[in-house]
């Protein structure tokens, strides 16, 4: 993993806040509630220390997964803890039936949506922002151990460097709705982003 | 008394019976669990990657290829012999497919035959194997009776 500087690291921490804004303004506007998002977080840290940003490995959640092509490909992450996940689905199906997560098809579907919408908000922004096109694949569900969906993300390339750079932010909203959005640029397109921004 | 000892990602641990050693949210990586069953030694290594390649190895935990000769020895410098030595492994799950998209990189499956291929190599039986699918495990693996419990989210929980 490349150097990076202080300067840098705000320049990620800018594009992080103005993508995550406008993903959580169109959350907001599909769901009718209130979703607000912390001020992104930007770290590098070794991989070993992933659990620290996604939590325990062993503890369920719902995951979306999107992959970004193009000029400056990278790896899209939306996180739900799975009551959320649910909660989602209920809004969005203006009920408040159970779902199972891991069979309901219907279920699945709809968070997929939601990560598809909220992946294409963050990348317009960042396209707005940085000129650089992307383009994001059809997303993919998981809903089993934290751990093993992001060991598998990380490692889906065949390579791992040894450090990984995250930008991520915390979704909250009212009531009850948790999430947590990470964004990890692979190592070129880090270098492209940052020359767009010309730090 | 026994202690649970953690193996997290890319990490290796060896210990003696009574202890078990575990590792949490296998994906596509493998716990690959060696023991001697006669001194009741073992040892756990979460590899990552199938293959180190061409570049600087770093943590040989990391890979099947490079972590194996490692945890093979630190168990023999438990007291093991290695002509005992017996293995099992789980994970390897491909827990992703994008609809549309040959998956030309199915690192699960890769991994797993790596660590087949290093057991062959370090003429070590691999007693039995909990591998593929598409769903994370958390494994702990008892050095003395070997027992290895696998644990998953949605399929169930199984000692092999």
């Amino acid at each position: 993993m490349m150097e990076i500087t202080q300067m840098q690291l705000d320049a990620l921490r800018v594009i992080g806040n103005i993508g995550s804004g406008h993903a959580a303004t169109a959350l907001s506007t599909m769901l009718n509630r209130r979703i607000e998002m912390s001020i992104p977080e930007v770290r590098i840290i070794e991989f070993e220390k992933a659990p620290t940003v996604i939590g325990h490995l062993e503890v369920p959640q719902a995951v979306v997964y999107v992959k970004v092509e193009g000029e400056a490909p990278g790896k899209a992450v939306f996180f739900f803890p799975l009551e959320s996940a649910e909660i989602l689905v209920q809004v969005l199906f203006g009920t408040s039936d159970s779902f199972n997560l891991f069979e309901n098809e219907m279920a699945q579907s709809a968070l997929k949506e939601v990560g598809n919408i909220l992946v294409s908000s963050f990348l317009i922004a960042l396209t707005n922002f940085s000129g650089i096109p992307f383009q994001p694949s059809v997303p993919a569900l998981a809903v089993d151990m934290v751990g093993a969906i992001f060991d598998a993300i990380l490692l889906e390339d065949g390579i791992l460097e040894d450090t990984v750079l995250f930008i991520n932010t915390q979704l909250t909203g009212i009531p009850k709705i948790e999430g947590k959005f990470v964004f990890l640029p692979d190592e070129g397109s880090l270098r492209k982003l940052l020359g767009a921004l010309g730090v | 008394m026994s202690n649970v000892i953690s193996v997290g990602m890319a990490d290796l641990k060896t210990t003696k019976a009574p202890n078990i050693l575990m590792t949490a949210g296998l994906g596509s990586c493998i716990g690959i669990c060696i023991h001697d069953p006669v001194q009741k030694v073992g040892g756990m290594a979460h590899i990552m990657l199938p293959t180190a390649g061409n570049g600087p190895v770093g943590n040989p935990a990391k890979y099947a290829d490079t972590a194996m000769d490692l945890l093979v020895a630190e168990i023999i410098s438990l007291g093991a012999l290695k002509s005992r030595l017996r293995a099992k492994m789980a994970g390897g799950a491909q827990m992703f497919s994008f609809p549309g998209k040959p998956q030309v990189l199915r690192i699960g499956d890769r991994n797993a035959e790596q660590v087949m291929l290093e057991l062959k190599r370090l003429g070590i039986p691999l007693i039995v194997a909990d591998v593929g699918g598409s769903f994370g495990r958390t494994i702990h693996f008892d050095v003395g009776t070997g027992e290895l419990r696998v644990r998953t989210i949605n399929h169930g929980e199984k000692v092999i």
